[in-house]
């Protein structure tokens, strides 16, 4: 019969603290980046000129197409090669889930505006917007509150991704966690924290989109 | 504002058409649409286009405002060229964004599936164009705004989100809306096919007192009564052809056309 102990972890716990931080933190960064970018690429990729959309479908379809751990592994060792620019690891990481993140916004972003009916891009270019402020006031209101739920879903998916960026040595929580393993044997115990931290780094997010998504309802 | 010729002449003198299609031509792919469509409408005057479903009367409506864009031909708003700027050559190159703009908000569109704003009130909905277009201050917009629901007589829906209220109410606010620009045009794509028969009247009744009041209309309907009673001249649609113009009393009396006779005894 195991006997569980958790007092090792509580007894470090300032060491999963300074790892959660550094997860939501990569988390954060990602996730902006990723916001920021999928959309420029999302609208891109809806664009009619080929310039503009198949960069935009190039980027997007690499992202999806290639192992996470595999494009940080890559950005980290081999962009130094071609480019000479040296990123430190934790940027690597950043711009490595930033670019995937974007990669599926840009995807949920068109989804979304593709869902709404062609007939509401119509009707607000007919009474004189402009194809920008159509898409702002009109298409974009209504298209962000159909993207939510795979937001949710894209957002923790990246909170989890983070953990690959222990390859790196970037200090996220699974980093320490290992370390911590390794001089405490206790490995179902850390685990169990980590997987615990993980949710309440996740669970806000899911939480902050049910209370929006119950605002929106109302407002019908 | 009224926009001016792109060519920079002055309109031409006397009664000038409002609306002028010359040799419209539109073609999907392979498949062409409108073969060489011509059409005056002037001043004050309603012209109702009927015509078997596919008969291209939807594309024609979207050109004249360029929610289509032509392939051949041309269509003039008050001597202004739709859609397109002729360069110093004289080749045609697309329309900026802000001329597109101020062109389609003087002619008011209305569809035959409302497409109101879902995420806006009724209200919302109406002074959408004249604060984002036109920059009106919210007090000015809003206070036109209820003043033309209160016209199409759905003033007291001002707050309410177009789910909630029945499909005549939201073509109602859907005319409103359009309204709101003070459009001197206004283009109705089937405005009453989409509703439970009993609502279609409260429609039409808010269109004919439109048409009373002068209003330059192109109306697109099955409705012949409608068609009969307001239209200055009718015009009948086929495979892409004008095939027969006049008044409604003389097509629906005595068609000339085969293809006339054969949809009306459809409708009639
Ligand atoms: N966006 C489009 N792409 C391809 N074909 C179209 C499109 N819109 C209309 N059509 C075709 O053009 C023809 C005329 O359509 P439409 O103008 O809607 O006719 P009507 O309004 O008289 O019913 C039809 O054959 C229709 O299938
Ligand atoms: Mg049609």
């Amino acid at each position: 019969m195991y006997t569980w102990h958790f007092d090792v972890p509580w007894d470090y716990r300032a060491v999963f603290l300074r790892g959660a931080a550094v997860t939501a933190e990569i988390s954060v960064g990602a996730l902006i980046i990723g916001l920021t970018c999928g959309l420029v690429i999302g609208l891109a990729r809806l664009s009619k000129r080929r310039a503009l959309s198949w960069p935009a479908a190039f980027f997007v379809e690499t992202f999806r197409s290639t192992p996470t751990i595999v494009q940080l592994v890559w950005i980290y060792y081999a962009l130094p090669i071609l480019t000479g620019i040296q990123l430190s690891a934790y940027n690597a990481v950043l711009l490595g889930l930033g670019g995937h993140t974007a990669a599926y916004m840009a995807e949920i972003f068109r989804a979304g505006v593709n869902s709404i009916e062609k007939g509401q891009m119509r009707a607000a270019l007919a009474i004189g917007m402009t194809p920008y402020q159509a898409m702002r006031r009109i298409i974009l209101p209504q298209a962000v509150r159909r993207m939510v739920p795979p937001f949710v879903n894209e957002f923790a998916t990246l909170v989890k991704l983070t953990s690959l960026a222990s390859v790196l040595a970037v200090p996220e929580i699974l980093h320490e966690a290992n370390n911590l393993i390794a001089s405490t044997y206790r490995p179902m115990e850390i685990y169990s924290t980590v997987a615990l931290c993980f949710a309440l780094i996740v669970f806000p997010m899911i939480y902050a989109a049910s209370i929006l998504e119950k605002l929106w309802r109302k407002d019908r | 504002m009224s926009p001016t010729p792109a060519d920079g002449a002055a309109p031409a003198e006397g009664p000038q058409p409002l609306l002028r299609v010359a040799g419209l031509c539109k073609r999907f792919g392979a498949l062409k649409v409108l073969h060489g469509i011509d059409l005056d409408v002037h001043r004050g005057e309603v012209v109702v286009i009927i015509g078997p479903s596919g008969s291209g009367k939807s594309t024609l409506l979207n050109c004249l405002n360029f929610l289509e864009p032509y392939d051949e031909g041309e269509v003039h708003f008050d001597g202004v060229l739709v859609g397109y700027r002729l360069d110093d050559k004289g080749r045609k190159r697309p329309m900026s964004h802000r001329a597109m703009s101020e062109l389609r908000s003087e002619m008011g569109m209305v569809f035959q599936s409302f497409n109101l704003f879902p995420h806006k009130t009724v209200l919302q909905n109406v002074i959408e164009g004249p604060r984002i277009v036109r920059r009106q201050r919210r007090k000015e917009a809003i206070a036109l705004g209820q003043a033309l629901l209160d016209k199409v007589g759905i003033g007291d829906k001002a707050h309410v989100y177009p789910a909630n209220i029945s499909g005549g109410q939201q073509q109602r606010a859907a005319i409103a809306r359009a309204l709101a620009m003070r459009p001197r045009a206004m283009l109705f794509d089937e405005p009453t096919s989409a509703l439970d028969p009993e609502l279609v009247g409260e429609v039409l009744d808010v269109m004919k007192t439109l048409a009373a009041e002068g209003m330059t209309m192109v109306v697109v309907t099955h409705e012949m009564g409608f068609a009969r009673e307001v239209a200055d001249r009718l015009i009948v649609m086929d495979h892409g052809r004008i095939i027969e113009v006049g008044s409604a009393q003389e097509i629906f009396a005595s068609p000339t056309h085969p293809r006339t006779a054969e949809f009306l005894r459809k409708v009639l």
